[in-house]
């Protein structure tokens, strides 16, 4: 009975939060009257900062994306800061100062937090960006950012953000999630709750970051610690999903496990640092339901996965029980009559089919088609059951305080 | 689209608009994994009326023979009806919940038919001196018998295996006052699972050999494979 009551509500507050994205959305498209001039009326100077750590392989074509973006070039500059690499990172980057908007710096190693922050005290830029150094931008993801700032509320701008390989099953399913992502990204802007700047690409207005104190370790997760600390000061965070920048993703599962629990301990961590925000009307949608949600939702993936395996572990059980009872393999017969119509599993297909849906929206926001990436079904069949793995043991090392590396 | 820059000023309409289409989900889910369920339900009360007109059909027959002889009756007439699937699909509605009186009152229907239609084969087989195997078994689930469901596999397997086979499975709490009447005659006791064979009570879970044990007029029977085999020639 309590399982079931936990059950219902975990599934009720799932989809509900689901629909609710996507109300928002069908408001926002057919009432919001928010049209923005994307025409950049002038060039405020901007400086990117590639904060790298042993990336010889990828810095040359981060570099390269950058000098290739449009924009004067008297008004942009690109900081490589170098942060105590170990490989030839820093001797590669420094080629590119041939071009004079390209400055290139070395530091001893202490953290990606402190590599923003030294590029953050060697420039007068108005504003300011990140670009991690296994990202590439496209051309015209700058312009599409810039414009959104003549708004002088906003205090920072996220990009659209895509997988840039998808060299492996992996990748394929990250792609979906990727989509996913730019979904919830532009929603979540739209409604003023924006909590993680990502390092691919994200634009600050500097004078906001100074005034905030730079950047913060923010446990492992400066990105998300810097979102939360404006949200909190009561600046606005935009989104401009046709920036677009396309970036690495782990090609392995310890890999992907790795930079999970990362993103994940560095939430519940912030979440607890933060914790006045949640549930607060103060904040707006951000601290009512956002936040919120964003905590329940790590539960309700841990409660559905482990019940999943407690009943497939009855199931198993009751079938080896079976055969060694009988002596034989119990053939697989079909009959309607024993297909599952439990209200349950109608609102499992329920919750299924609308993430397919915001998936679509997803790529309609992304790239401009409808179309589901070709890595869907395996999504949906597989990748709910790796991400509890690293939300499970995120949350034990989040209680034990722990700690995570970034490598 | 365009780039985003609304205030995060909660809309309370949007909070509104969703919870009720959220209710709305729930409430659809629900009548359509009811309407399902009573789809189940009238299937079974299909079945049962198939299963009663076949009894009826066997009893017309034990009246015809007591004026006529036996030549033209032979063991594989006494071949057992839908009963066996019938009995699975109600263990199955009842295992997903649903509108439990009206299972219970199938039920109820199964069980009858199920001592009907063991009466009938009774009197049909002494009559015309024919062996049918009969297995009577007793359960529960209340969650008092945990050897229960292994029973029932066993018993579910020979019926698989022997097709000849009539295994009649009741619920021993089930208030039906024919099944009352017939616990007590066998003297059954609330020891489960039980196995009446050949009129001696088993308590107790009992393997696939001790059942074969018991019952050594089992190989007589045609088994699945030799029906399939002689059906294909």
């Amino acid at each position: 009975m309590i399982d079931a009551a936990v059950t219902y509500t975990l599934l009720f507050v799932s989809l509900y939060f689901e629909i609710f994205l996507l109300v928002a959305f069908l408001q926002r498209a057919f009432l919001s009257n928010t049209n923005i001039s994307t025409a950049v009326s002038k060039y405020p100077k901007v400086a990117i900062i590639v904060p790298c750590y042993n990336e010889e392989s990828g810095i040359s074509a981060t570099i390269a994306s950058l000098l290739a973006l449009q924009y004067p070039k008297d008004a942009f500059e690109v900081i490589v800061v170098d942060d105590g690499s170990k490989d030839r990172t820093f001797e590669i980057a420094k080629q590119f100062e041939a071009d004079s908007r390209v400055h290139v710096f070395h530091k001893e190693n202490g953290g990606k937090h402190s590599a923003m922050n030294l590029g953050l005290s060697k420039t007068n830029a108005e504003l300011i960006g990140c670009l991690d150094a296994d990202s590439i931008v496209e051309p015209e993801a700058l312009l599409s950012i810039v414009s959104i700032f003549q708004n002088e509320k906003v205090a920072a701008v996220t990009p659209g953000i895509h997988v840039k390989e998808t060299g492996n099953l992996l990748q394929h399913m990250q792609k979906v999630e990727y989509r996913l992502s730019i979904f919830n990204r532009f929603m979540l802007a739209a409604l003023g709750s924006a909590f993680i700047t990502p390092g691919p690409f994200s634009i600050f207005r500097a004078s906001i970051v100074r005034e905030l104190g730079g950047w913060r370790y923010g446990h492992s997760t400066e990105d998300m610690e810097m979102a939360l600390r404006m949200q909190d000061a009561g600046f606005l965070i935009a989104n401009a999903p046709k920036a677009i920048v396309h970036t690495g993703t782990p090609k392995t599962i310890r890999k992907l496990f790795h930079q999970r629990v990362r993103w994940t301990y560095g939430w519940l961590r912030n979440a607890v640092d933060y914790r006045h925000m949640i549930g607060n009307r103060n904040y707006g949608n951000l601290g009512i339901i956002i936040l919120p949600s964003a905590l329940i939702s790590i539960g309700a993936a841990l409660f559905f996965f482990f019940k999943i395996i407690l009943e497939f572990a009855v199931l198993a059980q009751h079938e080896f029980l079976k055969i060694q009872v009988t002596g034989t393999v119990p053939h697989p017969m079909f009959s309607f009559f024993y297909f599952n119509t439990s209200m349950m599993s109608i609102l499992v297909w329920v919750a299924v089919g609308l993430i397919l849906l915001l998936v679509a929206l997803g790529s309609l926001i992304g790239t401009g088609k409808r179309t589901l990436p070709i890595g869907t079904p395996l999504f949906v069949l597989f990748y709910s059951f790796l991400v509890p793995l690293w939300l499970g043991t995120a949350v034990v090392r989040a209680a034990f305080k722990t700690g995570v590396r970034w490598r | 689209m365009d780039p985003v820059v609304n205030t995060r000023t909660a809309r309370w309409s949007s909070y509104l608009v969703a919870f009720l289409i959220t209710a709305l989900i729930f409430a659809t889910a629900l009548y359509v994994s009811n309407y399902f369920n009573e789809q189940r339900v009238a299937d079974i009360q299909a079945t049962e009326n198939d299963v009663s007109a076949q009894i009826l059909s066997t009893e017309t027959q034990f009246d015809l023979l007591q004026e006529h002889p036996c030549s033209d009756v032979s063991e594989t007439d006494l071949a057992p009806s839908e009963m066996t699937s019938l009995g699975s699909e109600l263990d199955y509605l009842e295992a997903q919940g649903g509108n439990q009186a009206e299972i219970a009152r199938l039920k109820s229907t199964y069980s009858l038919l199920e001592i009907k239609d063991y009466l009938a084969m009774r009197q049909l087989a002494t009559k015309c001196s024919l062996k049918p195997v009969f297995i009577l078994y007793f359960y529960s689930n209340k969650g008092d018998c945990p050897q229960c469901e292994a029973q029932g596999d066993v018993l579910t397997a020979f019926s698989q295996e022997y097709p000849m086979l009539r295994v009649y499975s009741f619920d021993y709490n089930l208030q039906v006052g024919a099944l009352q009447t017939l616990i007590s005659i066998d003297h059954v006791d609330n020891n489960l699972p039980a196995l009446v064979i050949n009129g001696k009570t088993y308590y107790g879970f009992q393997s696939m050999q001790a059942i074969q044990k018991i019952l050594p007029q089992l190989k007589t029977l045609q088994t699945a494979s030799s029906t399939a085999s002689s059906t294909a020639k």
